[in-house]
């Protein structure tokens, strides 16, 4: 018994030991969180900030200065890449179908192997094939506007005018998930907040012009004409507003319940 | 002992056709995985029209991991793997020195050696049903708390995870015929039937952790599937992914040496608690051969991890930084202070092994300059690159850069030493064997010099390549001295024991050899050696997983559950403890167990009375 | 002949540890002056201490005769007052040891930062992007091609020096400036040879224009007090104090590596 004890306790102080250098012995670096799938506003870009999401992605979701770095020389740097842009396409080893410095940049994010620099490509290749994964899919999956702003950090890096566009919209958005339906609202603010029914409708503290005042609504409208209005809003139109404006999808929108809930309130609404 | 010639017969009819009766499993087996698809898409051509569509990995969302209990679901899937881990290659590595072993006994006629085979076996009989429980704790947990991933791996890996279980069966028929038949199938062809049933185990053992290895190595390098995650290459493809080699010849060999450690603590114990001196000698030469074994496969294991690390900067040289240069470099000075705690405590092994005989007082002296250089190439292995520094010494500095203490930070500096550690190591060695003998043949001292000349013009070498390719050319060939200097380790190991073997050839003993003469501190290092080995593996373990970060399937499949996040190291070292903790108790349990079956209790006067 | 009394085993182990403990601290504090990290050192010490024991009690002799000291320390009866001086003061130390550990001092918690970060590869001031791969001193051409209008150009870095950078890094460009010592860190001694010598010029004019906010993320948290002097200073102004602080201390800046 008096061996086991001592065993026991002798390995349990080397966990212990290797425990508490772990631990204590060396810095605790608290690793980022994992990176968030950002939304991109890009309607209200200008195009310092569009070069501004290039470097921030450059530095950071895009992983580039891993290897693009004065560092290891695992890639070339890309100071000069718009630079060199056109005696790129002009060269006999290119590979791809840009036409612009532009177009090599973002085919060079997608494609890499399009155009290998020299010393560059996989080993073994003699520089057909680059190490670099395509940057459109796997870890790293930037969207294409991301890749966008990554070319014009990248010109504007250069030194030079920022060619390319900026999209409208957001191109390809990440397929909507089937998941689960959204849980009801359980109460007719919340509804209302969440429908922006006062961007219109002078309702709840809202001051919305577009639609007919509705804090009185209950005074003049039954339930069954205020189902109406909400389920098909073109059928009778207030006095004095335009048709077509208020959206008709509120049927789809809207579960049962919460439509049962509306009414039940705006009826309740009679003025002050 | 002869037994009658009718019962020899009918014994080797039976034991012939058991052989064919396994090998006809294991052969079905073969073919039918390879019917399944394992050969690249000849079935899957034929039935390419009616067979299903593969279908993308699913994407869960935080909701979709359930929570269970309370627990937090990526801890106790950790644990459940890692000692799933542990317990699966201590019994697979037992067998594989056991057959060893068992044939080195075959070959010499040596008795002993047949039961130290036996013996080892015996410890690692009842922690085979433990490994299969965790295993089934392990999966249940998987199922439980990933749904989702799981879902998706075995919709992949349905055909190679189907035969896994089936090779359980063939695994488990080959082990019980080995343990149990080891009495009955002794002597001549009797023999060679058992050691044919050892290698059959070794090799369903085997096969089924390349299985497993491959759905593992597929999170991390998947292949075989397009980027949606849909299998596109067929299921061959997938397995055999980027990473399943290097992980296979990593895992093989680290379970050797895994094994042959815990086998050692199992010695040292039974040497402390053993009463008599014939007890303890058989113990003590138990305990020596289990750290020749844990020993000679810790020997190459830094290189296979080279060359490990080297594909999986192949595979993504962004996985590579992220595990050498990244959040987890930390984590490889934690490797070094343990491994050099491995070296360590082997050395301390065997040097204290040197008392055995009266003979080896003659090497004592030497033992010192030994020490100086492993504990020098070790100091050298685990200094950081960054330096942690106070205020003061930043001040003092002027900066965080060491101008002499920098340079050996990097990696040049830490293969020169981790070699320099391994050419000693195999040096004290060469000591000890040495230590009891003096050389008879005519050329001894040319033999001698042609030694001393083999390891100093090794060390120059090691010496010259870290430092003339670490630091004196651009950074391309800073990696490419690794593999010169490994081959110069390799080449000097393998040299300096073939030439000593002759050397000493039929070499006279100074003085008898004691079993069982050496002091119990040594027992303790071997302790120390099964501990870090444990824990070591726990923390290899971790960042193996870890390097893919917050992906199920590194870029296919995101893990979004709340854990997803990479914790820092002390939290991870935390786990490893507890689960090496676990682990010991256990092991403990199990070898318990294994003596328990020999423990008689007198209950007299308990059962009733028969009349005589 | 006299004969050396032998020193005892356990006092030689004590006096190997404390040989190499004198031995770093001697070889890295003094001889090369590039102070030992204390915790690299603990360290370092702990493997020393764990490579002597293994040395020392390796053979069963050498550990009697290392361990007999302690046995009688504690079981001789004839050593009672020893022992109970010795049990005394064991429990001290570690006290004392654990209460000058746990006080609270006031130097700020440790922190990994690198004060020579490495310089990005370009740089905005202003509205101006400057490549700092390519980008040269513009008067350092002067030095070869016209030595007055040189020497004009260093006498007015000299003065822009003077009048804004000796405060801190002393008007003998050694770093010891009227306020150096209130900086932490300190002030660059631009005289040793482990600075600006080592660095280019376009180095020297990101961190003069840019100072302690200019510096990049991995030398987060910037503790530097160097001001942003491109909102004091032309861009002229700071090409002509660096050529100031490279004649005055005579040191030559890095050049471009050829090929």
């Amino acid at each position: 018994m008096r061996t086991f004890l001592a065993v026991v306790s002798f390995s349990l102080l080397t966990v212990g030991f290797f425990a508490a250098y772990s631990n204590y012995g060396i810095p605790q670096i608290e690793p980022a969180p994992p990176p968030e799938v950002e939304e991109l506003d890009l309607a209200a870009m200008s195009m310092d900030e569009f070069v501004a999401l290039g470097a921030r992605l450059y530095q950071g979701r895009g992983t580039c200065t891993l290897c693009h770095t004065e560092l290891g020389g695992r890639a070339p740097l890309l100071e000069e890449a718009a630079a060199v842009a056109a005696e790129r396409i002009a060269d006999e080893r290119y590979q791809g179908e840009a036409d612009d410095a532009a177009g090599y940049l973002y085919e060079s994010m997608v494609a890499p192997s399009a155009y290998v620099v020299a010393g560059f490509g996989k080993s073994g290749t003699g520089d057909t094939v680059s190490p670099m994964p395509n940057m459109a899919t796997g870890s790293v999956g930037l969207s294409e506007p991301e890749i966008r702003a990554i070319v014009a950090f990248l010109q504007d890096l250069g030194g030079f005018e920022v060619t390319v566009e900026i999209p409208t919209e957001a191109v390809e958005e990440a397929p909507e998930e089937a998941g689960e339906p959204r849980p009801p609202f359980a109460t007719p603010e919340e509804a209302i907040a969440e429908f922006a029914c006062g961007a219109c409708h002078k309702l709840a503290g809202e001051e919305g012009e577009l639609g007919p005042d509705l804090t009185s609504i209950g005074a003049r409208r039954a339930k069954d004409d205020l189902r109406r209005a909400i389920l098909q809003p073109n059928a009778d139109i207030a006095e004095g507003f335009e048709p077509d404006l208020m959206p008709d999808d509120y049927g789809e929108q809207l579960y049962a319940v919460e439509l049962e809930m509306l009414v039940d309130y705006l009826a309740g609404l009679k003025g002050p | 002992m002869r037994t009658a010639p009718t019962t020899s017969k009918r014994l080797r009819r039976a034991a012939l056709i058991a052989l064919a009766a396994v090998l006809l499993v294991v052969g079905l087996g073969l073919t039918g995985a390879d019917i399944a698809g394992f050969g690249p898409g000849t079935a899957l051509a034929q039935d390419v029209a009616d067979a299903p569509a593969y279908r993308p990995a699913p994407q869960p969302g935080p909701g979709d991991y359930p929570r269970v209990a309370g627990v937090n679901s990526r801890v106790v899937v950790w644990l459940a793997a890692q000692l799933h881990l542990w317990f699966a290659a201590f019994v697979l590595a037992v067998p594989i020195f056991v057959l060893i072993i068992e044939a080195i006994g075959m070959a010499t006629r040596d008795e002993r050696y047949d039961k130290m085979a036996y013996e080892f076996i015996k410890v690692s009989i009842t922690a085979y049903s433990l490994t299969a429980i965790l295993g089934g704790f392990l999966l249940i947990s998987l199922i439980v708390f990933y749904p989702d991933l799981m879902g998706y791996l075995a919709g992949i890996f349905k055909d190679s995870m189907f035969y896994y279980a089936l090779m359980f069966f063939v695994e488990s028929a080959c082990l019980y015929l080995y343990y149990y038949g080891w009495h009955w199938l002794q002597g001549g062809f009797r023999k060679w039937v058992h050691l044919t049933i050892g290698l059959m185990l070794n090799a369903a053992g085997t096969t089924l952790m390349f299985l497993a290895n491959a759905w593992l190595t597929f999170m991390m390098s998947p292949d075989g599937v397009d980027i949606a995650g849909a299998l596109t290459g067929g299921v061959w493809e997938a397995m055999h992914n980027h990473l399943w080699n290097p992980i296979n010849l990593h895992r093989f060999i680290a379970n050797i040496a895994f094994g042959g450690s815990i086998v050692g603590a199992y010695a040292a114990y039974k040497f402390l608690s053993a009463s008599s001196d014939a007890e303890k000698a058989h113990y003590d030469w138990m305990g020596y051969n289990a750290n020749f074994i844990a020993i000679s496969a810790l020997l190459p294991l830094p290189f296979a991890g080279y060359y490990l690390a080297a594909e999986i900067y192949a595979y993504s040289q962004q996985m590579g930084i992220t595990l050498m240069g990244g959040i987890f470099a930390w984590l490889f000075i934690i490797q070094a202070v343990l491994i050099g705690t491995l070296f360590l405590s082997a050395n301390y092994y065997l040097w204290c092994g040197m008392g055995r005989s009266d003979g080896a007082a003659r090497y004592n002296k030497y033992v010192k300059y030994l020490a100086v250089v492993i504990i020098g190439a070790f100091l050298v292995w685990f200094t950081p690159h960054t330096l942690v520094l106070t205020n003061e010494e930043l001040k003092a500095l002027g900066g965080p850069y060491h101008k002499y203490l920098g340079p050996l930070g990097i990696m040049p500096a830490k293969n020169t030493a981790v070699n320099v550690m391994i050419l000693f190591t195999s040096l004290s060695f060469l000591m000890y064997r040495r230590a009891n003998k003096i050389a008879t043949v005519s050329w001894a001292r040319a033999g001698n010099a042609a030694q001393a000349a083999l390891f100093s013009a090794g060390i120059l070498n090691l010496l010259f390549l870290g430092i003339y390719h670490g630091y004196f050319t651009n950074t391309a060939y800073k990696v490419a001295a690794s593999v010169p200097q490994v081959l110069t380790t390799l080449i000097i190991i393998i040299a300096s024991n073939v030439l000593d073997s002759f050397i000493y050839r039929g070499a006279r003993q100074v003085a008898p050899l004691h079993w069982g003469r050496i002091p119990d501190r040594a027992q303790y290092a071997l302790f120390l050696l099964a501990v870090a080995f444990t824990w070591l593996m726990g923390l290899m373990g971790y960042i193996r997983s870890g390097i893919r970060q917050h992906w199920h399937v590194v870029g296919i499949m995101r893990d979004n559950s709340p854990e997803a996040y990479t914790p820092t190291l002390g939290y991870a070292a935390n786990v490893v403890s507890l689960g090496t903790i676990l682990f010991m108790a256990m092991v403990i349990f199990v070898f318990w167990l294994s003596q328990l079956g020999a423990v008689r209790t007198d209950a007299a006067g308990f059962w009733k009375e028969r009349g005589a | 002949m006299r004969r050396i009394p032998k020193i005892p085993r356990l006092l030689q182990a004590v006096l190997v540890v404390v040989f190499f403990h004198a031995g770093f601290v001697l070889v890295f504090d003094y001889l090369l002056a590039q102070v030992i990290p204390a915790s690299l050192l603990t360290m370092y010490m702990f493997f020393v201490v764990v490579g002597v024991f293994m040395v020392f009690t390796f053979t069963e002799d050498s550990a009697r005769e290392m361990v007999a000291p302690i046995k009688a320390l504690v079981e001789d009866p004839s050593k009672r007052r020893t022992r109970n001086v010795v049990f005394a003061i064991v429990p001290l130390i570690a006290g004392g040891f654990a209460y000058n550990h746990m006080l609270p001092r006031f130097e700020a918690p440790l922190e990994l930062r690198s004060i020579h970060p490495a310089p990005p590869s370009s740089v905005k001031i202003g509205d101006k992007r400057y490549n700092l791969l390519t980008l040269e001193n513009p008067f350092r051409e002067t030095e070869t091609q016209d030595p007055e209008r040189f020497a004009e150009l260093v006498a007015e870095g000299a003065a822009i020096y003077i009048a804004n950078c000796q405060y801190c890094h002393g008007d003998k460009l050694d770093g010891k400036g009227p306020y150096a010592r209130a900086l932490n860190p300190t002030p660059l001694n631009f005289q040793d040879i482990g600075t600006i010598a080592q660095l280019q010029e376009s180095f020297l004019f990101w961190r003069i224009a840019t100072g302690g906010p200019g510096l990049p993320d991995e030398g987060a948290p910037w503790l530097s007090s160097m001001p942003v002097w491109s909102d004091f200073l032309s861009e002229d102004e700071i090409w002509k104090v660096i050529l100031f602080l490279y004649d005055y201390t005579g040191h030559r800046p890095r050049a471009w590596e050829q090929g």
